[in-house]
């Protein structure tokens, strides 16, 4: 034991320990601070990144073989049940651009600028997952050379899965709705309530348990009803108007009983992604 | 002599490969690695450091100075949070290191040791990310939901790599004698 710790080894450690939580605390400011990171993580990022698609590609290419595989199989009882919604999906879509280009010659009556509604998609390729328990994190394939910039919510099939964590170069990192951390998925969103009140709030947290979203700390009197569509509000700045996040699941007191905690299902299945859309405001 | 062996280029290649395989499985498997509420964490990286260190024989790969490459990659491009995999790593192989020195090789106390180092290796890792604030995740979850999935897959993946890394390096290392 007294050879254990024999002096020499001892700092080592101290000064090993020291070294690894500055570095640690350093690089979590860093990121929640600063828009992109030191230039020259960015160009290792950018680098392994390279290298990561010797080893990615033929990867994903063999998922893509099943997954076709796969989805041949469901193909007829898929095809039956959309055959149904086309028809509804048609007048939808009419309807929406009929809207956008009314909205659009009364913005430019108003001589108004784009408003939070105006976004375009960015779509990327999924290289990569982080293999760890709690940074539920994605690597893409594009970066700030393609538009992209931290903060950016990011879509896949329809709704929200997350948010851009990191830009470099040619690559960024995207963290999920269901991870962990503190910051990972505080969206501002709006609910419809009952009798035209719409309830505005901020994701709180996420329910691993469940599969849920949550959203808490609502001291609006509105009810809520189950199945309600829940969008982003496009209040913060970043995030557009109008993204979809998913639908209410139930809705619950908080542990006081004070305010009301609305739980909400995402649509996006987290563990399926291949590729995503980032959505960019105009303005 | 290490320099002069096949492993010289076999054993960074196989790293490059485990390290971003560990990426790719996670992506590809992700409904059966992160089914709620478990989530299991792949270790290639940590396999093929650990059974490098048994099966070299009487060739020293410089493993302290790879693990170091290893988890300074990882930091910066897996995790985005420095400082944590480049000192875990090196750890991990130093743990090895002494552990193996207290026992006879063999296929059971490799698994062992193993074992051992998967745990140590989340359980630090753990430590660290609670200290730090990127989880908040408590002591009793950890250990259901994390720590004993992420066991028993890199225990499969022990016992179905063993023999076939084991005639690799057996292999790279017929040259020497």
């Amino acid at each position: 034991m007294r050879k254990f710790f024999s002096n020499r080894r001892l700092v080592m450690i101290v000064v090993a320990l020291v070294v690894a939580f500055g570095l640690m605390g350093g690089s979590v400011t860093l990121r929640n601070n600063r828009l992109t990171p030191p230039l020259i993580q960015q160009f290792g990022n950018d680098i392994i990144g390279f290298g990561n698609d010797i080893i990615a590609s033929p990867a994903n290419a063999v998922q893509n073989v099943f997954t076709n595989y796969s989805d041949l199989l469901n193909t007829y009882h898929e095809n039956k049940e959309l055959k149904q919604q086309v028809a509804e999906v048609a007048q939808t879509k009419v309807r929406d651009q009929v809207l956008a280009k009314e909205n659009k010659q009364l913005k430019a009556e108003l001589n108004m600028k784009n408003s939070m509604t105006d976004y375009e998609l960015i779509t990327a390729a999924v290289i990569t997952r982080s293999p760890s328990a709690w940074q539920q994190q994605l690597v893409v394939n594009k970066g700030q050379s393609s538009g992209i910039r931290k903060n950016m919510p990011v879509m896949s099939a329809g709704s929200l899965i997350g948010r851009v964590e990191e830009v470099n170069k040619t690559n960024s990192k995207i963290e999920l709705l269901s991870d962990t951390s503190e910051a990972a998925n505080r969206f501002a969103i709006e609910i419809d309530g009952k009798n035209g009140k719409t309830v505005n709030g901020v994701i709180t947290g996420y329910q691993s348990e469940t599969n849920e979203l949550v959203m808490g700390q609502v001291t609006t009197k509105a009810s809520i009803s189950k199945g309600t569509k829940v969008y982003t509000n496009g209040m913060g700045g970043i995030t557009p108007k109008g993204l979809y996040v998913g639908k209410v699941s139930r809705v619950g007191k908080d542990d006081y009983g004070l305010a009301q905690k609305v739980y909400i299902k995402p649509s996006a299945d987290f563990n399926n992604l291949n590729v995503v859309s980032i959505a960019k405001t105009d303005n | 002599m290490y320099r002069l062996s096949r492993l010289r280029y076999l054993f960074p290649i196989g790293l490059f490969i485990m390290f971003f395989l560990d990426g790719s499985l996670s992506k590809i498997f992700a409904s059966f690695f992160f089914s709620y509420p478990y989530a299991t964490v792949s270790q290639l990286t940590l396999l093929w450091f650990v059974m490098a260190y048994f099966f070299e024989g009487d060739i020293q790969i410089p493993l302290t100075f790879f693990a170091v490459i290893a988890g300074v990659v990882a930091d910066v491009y897996y995790s985005g949070i420095l400082g944590l995999f480049i000192f875990l790593y090196p750890l991990i192989v130093w743990l090895t290191r002494v552990l193996a020195h207290s026992f006879n090789p063999s296929f059971l106390t490799s698994i062992l040791i193993f074992f051992i180092d998967v745990a140590a290796f989340e359980f630090l890792n753990y430590l660290a990310y609670n200290i730090v604030g990127v989880t908040t995740m408590s002591i009793v979850d950890f250990v259901v939901d994390v720590l004993t999935p992420t066991l028993a897959l890199n225990l499969v993946y022990f016992v179905v790599l063993y023999w076939p890394i084991s005639a690799i390096f057996k292999w790279a290392t017929k040259g020497e004698n």
